[in-house]
């Protein structure tokens, strides 16, 4: 559990603002450069490369330098963490659930052997 | 019942136990039964508290590789339902008090069935997002909706 809760908590956070959002919803259309994602948003240069920088850092997407162009194209790792968290909270729960039936299970043959 | 679901980060685990409902009530509720299903041997659980009733603290602890005993659960009970329904979170301890760090909430169904028992866990997870109200607020509507829209593109884009 703990394993993924860092990275989940990035995750999550990164998620939870319009700016960022709105820049995974263009980047899922295909990659784009930086000065074609701060297009529509009415904002300095500086801010907006730190909605970029979170977006990196939580491993959102992943950019690359050609030139004086810097690419953005959205990963798809975050998806395979919230899904690899969830189930692993799965299993301990389908472990207790196991043990708890083997428990119950168990004392009753005991009963009826007494 | 009151419950809604955000498939993102729920989890249902649904088993019919050849048990009667008492019996499987009694695991549950027995401190020294519990201790001995809750953690996967050979890690070890305590009963430090399990206070059966709305507001009840329930506390467990775990001892690894026969080491100390360290915190596991730190939680309070908010509906005891006899011999049909354990709902309990980690987002309040005992009294009803907040806790540090919320993170579930479970809700344990015992209902009768013609092998035994259906017992159901369903298990809601805190989103992690919810720390700054206000801006957020957007976010924690609808974060079902964004990631499958993104899972989506991605998957059309691969």
């Amino acid at each position: 559990m703990e394993q993924y809760s860092e990275q989940l908590n990035g995750i999550f956070q990164t998620l939870a603002d319009p700016t960022r959002r709105a820049v995974l919803g263009r980047l899922g259309k295909g990659p784009a450069s930086i000065s074609e994602l701060a297009k529509p948003f009415d904002m300095a240069l500086p801010s907006f490369m730190k909605h970029i920088h979170l977006l990196e850092d939580s491993g959102w997407i992943r950019t690359r330098k050609e030139g004086r162009v810097r690419t953005c194209a959205i990963e798809k790792q975050p998806f395979a963490a919230v899904e690899a968290w969830l189930s692993e909270q799965r299993a301990v729960w389908e472990g207790r659930t196991d043990r708890l039936e083997l428990f119950v299970i168990n004392g009753q043959k005991e009963e009826k052997s007494e | 019942m009151i419950q809604s679901s955000n498939p993102d980060l729920d989890l249902t685990i649904s088993r019919v136990i050849k048990a009667p409902r008492p019996v499987i009530w009694s695991a549950w509720t027995d401190r020294a039964s519990f201790e001995q299903w809750w953690v996967p041997a050979p890690a070890k659980c305590k009963v430090l508290e399990m206070d059966l009733r709305p507001g009840g603290s329930f506390v467990t602890q775990i001892s690894e590789n026969g080491g100390d005993f360290m915190p596991h659960l730190s939680g309070c009970f908010l509906a005891i339902d006899d011999l049909e329904r354990i709902v309990f979170t980690n987002s309040l301890v005992g009294g009803w008090r907040p806790a540090e760090q919320p993170f579930m909430t479970a809700i344990i169904t015992l209902q009768d069935h013609p092998m035994g028992t259906s017992y159901v866990a369903h298990v809601m997870h805190k989103n992690n997002a919810d720390r700054n109200t206000h801006e957020e607020m957007g976010f924690y509507d609808g974060w079902g909706t964004v990631t499958e829209q993104l899972a989506k593109l991605v998957e059309r884009q691969s």
